[in-house]
């Protein structure tokens, strides 16, 4: 029997896809009182899950406050410089490679608005037809996979 | 990782911030990776590559080497 403080792995699918619908459906991260609301938890139950998702590397709560999401990859919870528009709504993906991402995770074609990132220069990248249209430009990774999770709000 | 419009701006950002130039990854290599980590993340089983089967993806694109492996402890001398 599933007690209010041990729960089933099938309590943190329940609370990540949520999560994910919540932010396919409205290009905003829900609060901890959200997704609670809608998987009939407690706001502490779904904070601890956010924390168990994290350690699976599935989630970012924002630091400093677990009932916000700073990341749930590829989408970003906060505005960033990777605006991805698709199907008429606005999303911020986390870098380069996860703003590829959100038209991947929802299956539909995207403009992304980036840009240069050292002159600062708009860089537009599209995808159609479940592939990108090709332009010049190249993602510098400065951080080796190894680290990408010392500090990914950097990476 | 930040996104350039050249290879010229790479290296001027890396001279600018003082960084050392490490790999470049073209957009196409970059959609892949989008796609293996991100097509399934809204169904059930969606879950984060395991770190040999990250190695696995990257080396299928030509990402290889030290700096490309999670495990690894060292990786200047594949920058």
């Amino acid at each position: 029997m599933q007690t209010s403080t041990v729960m089933h792995p099938d309590f943190d699918t329940a609370v990540k896809l949520t999560i994910y619908t919540f932010i396919a459906e409205t290009a905003a991260a829900p609060s901890s009182a959200e997704v609670a609301e809608k998987v009939g938890a407690s706001p502490a139950e779904v904070e601890a899950a956010f924390g168990r998702l994290h350690v699976k590397r599935l989630l970012v709560p924002e630091p400093g406050d677990p009932s916000r999401i700073r990341m749930a990859p590829p989408f970003s919870g906060v505005a960033t410089p990777f605006s991805v528009e698709v199907r008429g709504m606005r999303y911020y993906a986390n870098c380069a490679w996860d703003a590829l991402g959100i038209p991947a995770a929802l299956r539909a074609d995207a403009v992304i608005l980036a840009a240069d990132g050292f002159s600062g220069e708009p860089l537009t990248l599209e995808v159609k037809g479940n592939r990108p249209v090709p332009r010049e430009c190249v993602v510098h990774f400065a951080v080796p996979a190894a680290r990408w999770w010392e500090d990914i709000i950097y990476t | 990782m930040l996104l350039f419009r050249s290879e010229e701006t790479v290296n001027r950002w890396c001279q600018t911030h003082q960084v050392p130039r490490r790999p470049l990854v073209t957009l196409d290599q970059l959609w892949h990776l989008a796609v293996v980590w991100y097509a399934n993340r809204l169904t059930v089983e969606s879950r984060r590559p395991a770190p040999d089967e990250m190695v696995a993806v990257f080396a299928g694109i030509g990402l290889e080497g030290p700096f490309w492996d999670p495990k690894a402890d060292k990786w200047e001398s594949a920058t």
